[in-house]
């Protein structure tokens, strides 16, 4: 079946009947067929073809192919967001609630690259409009960084950290993306656990935390 | 840098009729209106919207002249975004070489930076932003313009105790910390405002090598 399906398991719910299901079908072709050929070099073509579905259908669901990926970029975070929270207890310390946060990020993109270029890389492609859904979705995880601040015993950290700390992890999930590198992101799992967590609790402690990690996995 | 945001300069033509300018001399001049041409329509019209024919004529050329010099938009506009970075390291380098001591070197840097981008928002824009939606290739050119960054950013290595043990990764770490913070300024059209970030930028740039307490203390010390 389809990588989009397999990387959901979970909560990925598959209808397959009704005009509904035919909508999932397209988000899911949409986001498929923009992280293998690009979001530029993708037609509605493509994507029905992916789809298995008629341009008729298509375009009693969308007016563009624009909206369609606004649709499916939407879902995509739906998606993620819905993983992450699986995964994450709230009773945990903040710590390795973060570490399995990252993680089950991670391992989605590792075994989905498609998904992961649509997600960080195409989505810069799509206009000022997918831009800000991608500024949106990584301000929802971000606000999970922030009960970080309660680290620093009192100490006044800058307004803006957590976009610090998530503008250093997304620069070096890119950079593997764009070099085609999707699959060996775990590999790297220790430095972006420490690109995280350093604004919050320094350079000797992030290291600390980034050998644990290196060890247990 | 070219000046995309300002008042437009009258453009320099090559004398009328017969002249005795060295046909390389004309090529040259004729190359950088043609990048000057592409930053400012680029920036203005957004890289899908931009055709062959807007670079010509704002750069006053022929179609066989362009095509003399490049393959096609996307060589030139990479051409142009190759200049674009070119002019804002070099700033950044003068200003990061005229001080003494790493966090002052940095702050001085970023400071030329976010002085620069402000001044031309167009520009800053294109460079930071704009350049995602022109392709592949624009991609990794930005990356690796982001890349440029690193010896600035791994002097920490030496300036923070034990930084020679800190992950081979920490300038990118940074570098991405502060490309973040820049770009959701220029995405809320906040370009003018830049060097309010001044702070922000440097306490990311230091983070990772010296931790949250010594950066703030050096963000502190080196405003003064």
């Amino acid at each position: 079946m389809m990588k989009v399906l397999r990387s959901f398991p979970p909560t990925w719910d598959w209808p397959m009947a009704g005009t509904e299901s035919r909508r999932d079908l397209i988000l899911a072709a949409m986001i498929r067929v923009v992280g293998s050929k690009g979001y530029k070099e993708t037609s509605v073509a493509d994507v029905i073809e992916e789809a298995g579905t008629s341009r008729t259908t298509f375009y009693k669901h969308f007016d563009d192919k624009h909206e369609c990926f606004l649709a499916a970029y939407d879902m995509l975070v739906e998606q993620v967001f819905a993983e992450v929270v699986a995964n994450c207890d709230s009773e945990q310390p903040w710590l390795e609630r973060m570490e399995k946060g990252l993680t089950t990020i991670v391992d989605l993109f590792a075994v989905d690259p498609e998904l992961a270029r649509t997600a960080i890389v195409e989505v810069a492609a799509a206009g000022a409009d997918a831009r800000q859904r991608h500024w949106n979705a990584v301000s929802r995880f971000t606000e999970y960084l922030e009960a970080g601040r309660e680290l620093a015993d009192g100490r006044e950290l800058p307004e803006n950290i957590s976009l610090m700390s998530a503008g250093a992890v997304s620069g070096l999930i890119f950079d593997e993306l764009l070099a085609g590198r999707a699959a060996e992101l775990p590999a790297l799992l220790p430095d972006l656990l420490f690109a995280m967590l350093v604004p919050y609790i320094g350079p000797r402690a992030a290291a600390d935390e980034m050998r644990r990690v290196a060890q247990a996995h | 840098m070219p000046q995309a945001g300002g008042p437009k300069r009258e453009r320099w033509r090559p004398p009328r009729g017969r002249h005795r300018l060295p046909p390389e001399v004309i090529a040259r001049s004729q190359r950088e209106r043609l990048l000057e041409a592409a930053v400012r329509v680029v920036a203005a019209k957004g890289y899908g919207a931009t055709t062959v024919a807007d670079l010509t004529r704002e750069a006053g050329i022929s179609r066989t002249t362009f095509y003399a010099m490049f393959a096609d938009k996307e060589a030139c506009f990479l051409a142009a975004y190759d200049g674009v970075v070119d002019a804002l390291v070099r700033r950044i380098t003068t200003a990061y070489d005229a001080e003494e001591g790493w966090p002052r070197r940095a702050r001085a840097g970023l400071a030329a930076l976010l002085e620069a981008l402000a001044e031309e928002p167009d520009v800053a824009r294109l460079a930071l932003i704009d350049v995602g939606a022109a392709g592949p290739a624009a991609q990794r050119r930005y990356r690796g313009a982001l890349q440029r960054l690193t010896p600035f950013f791994d002097e920490g290595r030496d300036f923070a105790p034990g930084g020679r043990n800190l992950p081979a990764n920490t300038s990118r770490m940074a570098i991405g910390a502060v490309a973040g913070l820049i770009s959701d300024e220029l995405a809320a059209g906040r370009a003018k405002q830049l060097s309010d970030l001044l702070s922000d930028v440097l306490f990311a740039t230091l983070v990772p090598y010296i931790g949250p307490v010594a950066a703030a203390r050096e963000v502190g010390a080196t405003s003064r």
